[in-house]
């Protein structure tokens, strides 16, 4: 096999401090190749794609581009030798245009004139007519359809990231990187960017593909290269490896992927509420007119593109945000209007969608963090004024060992929002599971985790569904809904759009639900039968 | 030579650091502060020796730095309180100047023995401190209003009352704005020396009552949660209402017994000029000592000495008052810096002159 190499990385390592993000890592991406990098969170992805992209300096190793070894002092240097990264995080100025956008940095004027007028124009104008017509050259080239003068802010989220591919692909690259870019799609908008992906590539680019979903490697990828505690494991084609194999390259032991969820039978009704209306933060409606049963031992999947009003839902049940109408009730007890406090005191646990702006004190230790929801049940000191610290202290240890939460070296010094996303995930679960919750409201438990906490973060909510806790599982990953939920809720909009079970539904159909609001038309439902 | 200077955040702060940091930015405003002293002719050295070491190892200096210590302190956490549940409290002046007022009311309108009435007024005063302070913690609790804002306007509303009780129902009979000199019994005895009064035993209780609030208590636990994540405590079910206006309550109440002790320990009446600003030199006390109560006190000792030392030195020796105002504006102005040199890493590179090595750090926009 001939390989024609257009990246080549030797020996990159990374240090900060005495952490090593990035020990000795070499390997080479092809032309016209699409590489993923697959590695948990943590496992030093993010941080060689950023020296790639100059925005780190290595501490040692060396890239070469077309066999040129290359020094990138800052992005600037990366992109003026053809390399352009769209961030998971989209870098874009929203009260932008498009066009403003893609140009910004990049201001030229044309006129060549030596008059006063000219010479003004070189240095303050802007040439409007030039890059529009060079955007929609690229536009059609590679089937990214936008509109120029639209403002940023009024684009979705898959938009937007065709804008971010737009922007690299106008400074004439001829690699680019994607990091993590399907974390925030739609399963149809996801699609849509394989498909620009594929273009891309049949156009001459070669693409980095940053990611932690097994399929989208199936899927996509030519070649890939599994990272590992900031090693790397190996570099494989794609073609002969399995799922599990993949899997096992990045955790470093087997994963289970199938839970094994035996089939419990549900209780007594646990939560009930019924016609709930709230506002956003913004004050709009967000959620208009919603009811949700949950009995004891069921998993309730509330499936929905994020922006949905989940997050309001959610806020909802447990008290924090405030209800315009409707009734909440727990173990038959009416608790609408009732404070979180009293909320929680009932048994009620949460899972909020922001571990850190909202599931921690990230300055505070992990200890402070362990023992926010039993400091006052009396079980550390049974006054109402003290607190033992002591107990606190032992009891956060015992959660930290239980619930594997690694990256604690102190449970009193360590502060929560060090530990990694998984990590601090997995403290929260702990917390708020090791109380025994009646009602566990847990809004996307996994997104942004990486495979080996996945599979613990739903093993324990499973268990914790066959130990008779209701739970609310709210999540735009599908496949998670499908394979704990025992019922499925398709929110749109603020209102539920669809009710079914995940024996009578596919992935297909609830995206299409999610999306639209509505079912699949009839012509649509044939086409997909017939793949 | 180019020098290139590189600040990056800093992922944890090293404990010595964090010690460090406080200390070695003060030691920077001295070294500033020389260069007036050194400019009037006046050698530095021999007033930081003056200042730090020969004034306060006498007996009455010593005696004048605690005396002066005690509103600091008090004031001090009046700040701190609030500070370590997220919210700013500008007013403890206000609240200081409320107990004051108070306390002085009853000290000269009350008849009892000083065993009963001195308790009285120092629970009159902290109560009124509490119930003014508690207007600021109200209105952010309720109404979501800038307690910075709130807490500033009504220290200011709390002083020019006092300046108008001074002249009209609390004057006294020596027609200035100053009550009469207060009854013997409403007098807080001397110990120790006549320059030391009892009032200073209140610092040890104050200090011991503060550290095991925020170390060993619920609330303390509440109020150090909401101070680190808001959104995150009351999701948890810890109410922001009720903390906020906790610890409003509790700075009022220090600041306002401040505030009767220092006019019934040092002054002998209340007069309007009788507090130089220690609720506001509180801030710096707390933002000083921001790691722990003991950090306070030992920042309120500083600040003690400072002033104690400054005010004699300016008297015996003539050295401008103002000065000591200069040394105190910089240490506050150097703290700033400290928070920065915490959290930060800085580099300074020596580049080469060569021209490759500078048009490529001048090349890119």
């Amino acid at each position: 096999m001939t390989t024609d190499p257009l990246l080549e990385l030797e020996g990159i390592t990374k240090r900060f401090g005495e952490v090593v993000a990035n020990d000795d890592i070499s390997f080479s991406v092809d032309r016209g190749e699409v590489h993923a990098l697959l590695g948990e969170n943590g496992a030093g992805k993010s941080t060689l794609m950023n020296i790639l992209y100059g925005l780190y300096s290595p501490s040692s190793g060396t890239i070469r581009l077309n066999g040129d070894p290359q020094t990138f002092e800052a992005p600037k240097d990366a992109i003026d030798a053809g390399i352009g990264m769209v961030h998971q995080h989209f870098m874009l100025i929203p009260r932008m245009t498009v066009l403003e956008n893609i140009v910004l940095g990049e201001r030229e004027h044309t006129a060549t004139g030596d008059g006063i007028v000219d010479r003004f124009k070189r240095i303050f104008g802007r040439d409007r007519a030039g890059p529009r017509e060079r955007l929609s050259e690229l536009a059609e080239q590679y089937g990214l359809a936008v509109d120029p003068s639209e403002k940023v802010w009024e684009l979705d989220v898959g938009e937007q990231q065709r804008v971010e591919i737009l922007k690299a692909l106008y400074r004439d690259i001829d690699l680019l990187i994607l990091d993590e870019p399907t974390a925030v799609l739609t399963p149809t908008e996801s699609e849509q960017l394989f498909e620009t992906i594929s273009t891309l590539v049949d156009e001459g680019l070669t693409v980095i593909f940053i990611t932690h979903k097994l399929w989208e490697i199936e899927r996509l990828a030519d070649r890939v290269t599994v990272l590992r505690n900031g090693k790397r494991i190996e570099t494989v084609e794609t073609d002969g490896v399995s799922r599990s194999d993949l899997a096992e390259m990045m955790v470093g032991r087997e994963v289970l992927f199938d839970i094994d969820k035996a089939r419990v039978p549900t209780g007594e009704t646990v939560l009930s509420a019924s016609g709930l209306q709230a506002r956003d933060d913004r004050g709009l409606e967000a959620i208009a007119g919603v009811d949700l049963t949950v009995e004891a031992s069921e998993i309730v999947g509330i499936a929905g593109v994020s922006g949905n009003g989940q997050r309001e839902l959610a806020e909802c049940l447990i008290g924090y945000r405030p209800l315009e109408a409707g009734q909440i009730e727990l173990d038959g007890k009416n608790l609408t209007g009732a404070a979180p406090r009293t909320i929680i005191d009932s048994g009620v646990s949460f899972i909020p969608e922001d571990r850190y702006a909202h599931g921690c004190a990230e300055e505070l230790s992990v200890m402070h963090n362990a023992g926010v929801k039993i400091y006052r049940n009396g079980e550390l000191d049974s006054s109402r004024l003290f607190l033992d610290y002591d107990g606190l202290e032992s009891y956060a240890d015992k959660l930290v060992d239980r619930f594997d939460v690694r990256g604690v070296t102190d449970v009193n010094r360590t502060p929560a929002g060090t530990l990694s996303g998984g990590n601090l995930q997995k403290l929260i679960l702990g917390r708020e599971l090791s109380r025994a919750p009646r009602l566990l409201v847990a809004n996307q438990p996994t997104r942004g985790v990486d495979v080996g906490a996945i599979e613990h973060i739903r093993e324990q909510l499973v268990e914790q569904q066959q130990d008779g806790t209701g739970v609310v599982l709210i999540s735009e990953d599908l496949d998670e809904i499908l394979d704990l939920s025992d019922r499925v809720l398709v929110m749109y909009d603020g209102e539920f759009v669809h009710e079914t079970t995940p024996a009578e539904t596919n992935k297909w159909e609830l995206g299409v639900y999610m999306s639209t609001g509505a079912a699949p038309a009839a012509d649509d439902q044939l086409i997909s039968e017939a793949q | 030579m180019i020098p290139e200077v590189t600040v990056t955040n800093r992922e944890d702060v090293p404990q010595w650091l964090s010690y460090g940091a406080p200390l070695g930015t003060i030691l920077a405003a001295l070294l500033v502060a020389s260069v007036p002293l050194l400019w009037l002719n006046i050698n530095p050295i021999w007033v930081y020796w003056e200042l730090f070491v020969s004034q306060p190892t006498t007996v009455s200096g010593f005696a004048d730095v605690v005396r002066t210590a005690l509103p600091l302190f008090f004031a001090g956490l009046a700040v701190y309180l609030p500070l370590k549940a997220g919210l700013w409290n500008i007013g403890a002046e206000g609240q200081l100047f409320v107990g004051a007022v108070v306390g002085a009311a009853i000290a000269l309108h009350v008849e009892l023995p000083s065993l009963l009435l001195i308790p009285l007024m120092l629970v009159a005063a902290g109560i009124a401190g509490a119930l003014y302070g508690a207007i600021p913690g109200y209105l952010r609790a309720e109404h979501d209003v800038n307690e910075i804002i709130s807490s500033l306007m009504l220290t200011f509303t709390a002083t020019t009352f006092t300046g108008y009780l001074l002249r009209g129902p609390l004057q006294g009979s020596s027609g200035q704005s100053a009550t009469d000199r207060l009854p013997d019994a409403a007098q807080l005895p001397s110990v120790l020396t006549p320059r030391l009064h009892v009032g200073v035993g209140l610092i040890v209780v104050v200090a011991l009552a503060s550290y095991i609030l925020l170390n060993h208590t619920r609330l303390g636990y509440e109020i150090v949660f909401i101070g680190s994540n808001p959104a995150a405590a009351t999701q948890a079910g810890i109410s922001t209402y009720k903390i906020y206006i906790t610890v409003f309550v509790l700075g009022g109440l220090l600041a306002g017994i401040a505030g009767i002790v220092e006019v019934a320990g040092v002054h002998g009446r209340l007069f309007e000029d009788f507090s130089p600003g220690y609720g506001f030199t509180a801030v710096a006390v707390a933002l000083l000592g921001r790691n722990g109560v003991g950090q306070v006190l030992l920042a309120a000792l500083f600040f003690g000495v400072l002033t104690a030392g400054g005010t004699t030195i300016a008297v015996t020796q003539n050295v401008p008052s103002a000065l000591i105002d200069v040394i105190v504006a910089l240490t506050i102005l150097f703290l700033l810096t400290a928070e920065f040199v915490k959290d930060h890493r800085i580099n300074i590179a020596w580049r080469g002159s060569d021209p490759e090595a500078a048009s490529q750090t001048g090349g890119s926009p």
